[in-house]
């Protein structure tokens, strides 16, 4: 149960973090820049291959940097195994959810 | 002056209370610490209870919570605390009586941190010699007198204090994984490499604050962290 415990989801947590302050500043800056007029251009954005490949990254990297997060919170302070078991099934599934909803977004916006 | 001490005797009362005292002008002199004030107080009412033995912040039995912030009475100057002097035993940890806590939990978690030197190398004639330079690494982690201060101190470790070691078991693994005598530190470090033991630790950074020796445990975590990337990269 190595895979994301310990030091490593310590270390991943941190290298997201980078990887998010990057990508949010890029991005904040695009669209105080050069945003985009109409919906149909900001389709054409976030479909270009360079932008989705960042965006795909930066939603792993958001998923990784938050359920790490979530699952500190909730070690320190959900202690019944039940409940802290059931609190981390839920916050889990929620993140896959945002996760796969951000991805379908993306491949609609790559296709078009 | 005035104090509010935490009153609890689990064979006669259901709850705590605060119980003021007074320590009369006369008897307060300058360079006077909290526990010779302690003491006096001890004098009006022998039912008080505390821990003190060497009466000079080397022992570190009399650990309290002083107005708030974990201390020693022995070495926290009388004449530097607010009024009424608040005293209640260290937070989070479970009550004997008055200002004594039960520290078994804080030895258990001493001891899973392994506080002794593993050489299994062929004893040399004389002594095990040691560089000054490596010797010099130890500095700010020997000193630790286990009074349980940044421990009690810290919420992490208030959380979970069955699974997360917390700062003075911690800064004792430190000095061990820094000893260059030491042939254990890999078995050290993989022992630290989960969820509770080491990464509970949030650098809230009470344990540095409160810490009645002036070490720093936060550092000293941050340092195990750090030796720990080393070795993964």
């Amino acid at each position: 149960m190595r895979l994301l415990s310990g030091q490593r989801a310590w270390l991943l947590q941190r290298i997201t973090a980078v990887y998010l302050g990057v990508y949010s500043v890029l991005m904040l800056g695009y669209f105080i820049f050069f945003a985009p007029a109409d919906h149909a251009r900001w389709v054409a954005f976030v479909g270009h291959p360079l932008v989705g490949l960042l965006t795909a990254l930066g939603v792993v990297a958001l998923l990784l940097h938050a359920w790490i997060g979530l699952r500190d919170v909730i070690m320190d302070y959900v202690h019944p195994f039940g409940i802290r078991l059931t609190v981390l099934i839920l916050s889990a599934t929620g993140l896959l959810i945002l996760g796969l909803w951000a991805f379908a977004i993306l491949f609609k916006a790559w296709l078009s | 002056m005035e104090f509010s001490i935490y009153r609890f005797n689990p064979e006669t009362d259901t709850l705590p209370k605060m119980q003021p005292f007074t320590l009369p002008d006369d008897q307060v002199e300058p360079g006077m610490m909290l526990l010779d004030a302690l003491l006096l107080l001890k004098e009006q009412d022998d039912s008080l209870g505390f821990r003190r033995s060497c009466q000079h912040g080397v022992c570190g039995s009399d650990g309290m919570n002083i107005n708030g912030t974990n201390g020693l009475a022995c070495v926290t100057p009388l004449e530097e605390l607010d009024t009424p002097v608040t005293l209640r035993p260290f937070p989070g940890m479970p009550v004997v009586r008055d200002l004594i806590v039960d520290m078994t939990n804080f030895w258990d978690q001493y001891r899973a941190a392994e506080p002794w030197l593993v050489n299994d190398s062929p004893e040399p004639e004389v002594e095990r010699k040691q560089d000054p330079a490596d010797r010099d690494e130890l500095d700010g982690l020997y000193e630790c007198i286990l009074c349980g201060c940044c421990s009690a101190a810290c919420p992490s470790y208030w959380w979970n204090p069955d699974k997360f070691l917390g700062p003075a078991a911690l800064l004792q693994a430190a000095r061990f994984i820094k000893d260059t005598r030491d042939e254990a530190t890999e078995h050290r470090l993989d022992r630290l490499d989960d969820a509770w033991k080491l990464y509970r630790c949030h650098t809230i950074m009470n344990c540095t604050q409160v810490c009645p020796k002036g070490l720093n445990p936060a550092k000293a975590i941050s340092d195990i962290r750090r030796t720990m990337l080393k070795r993964s990269l």
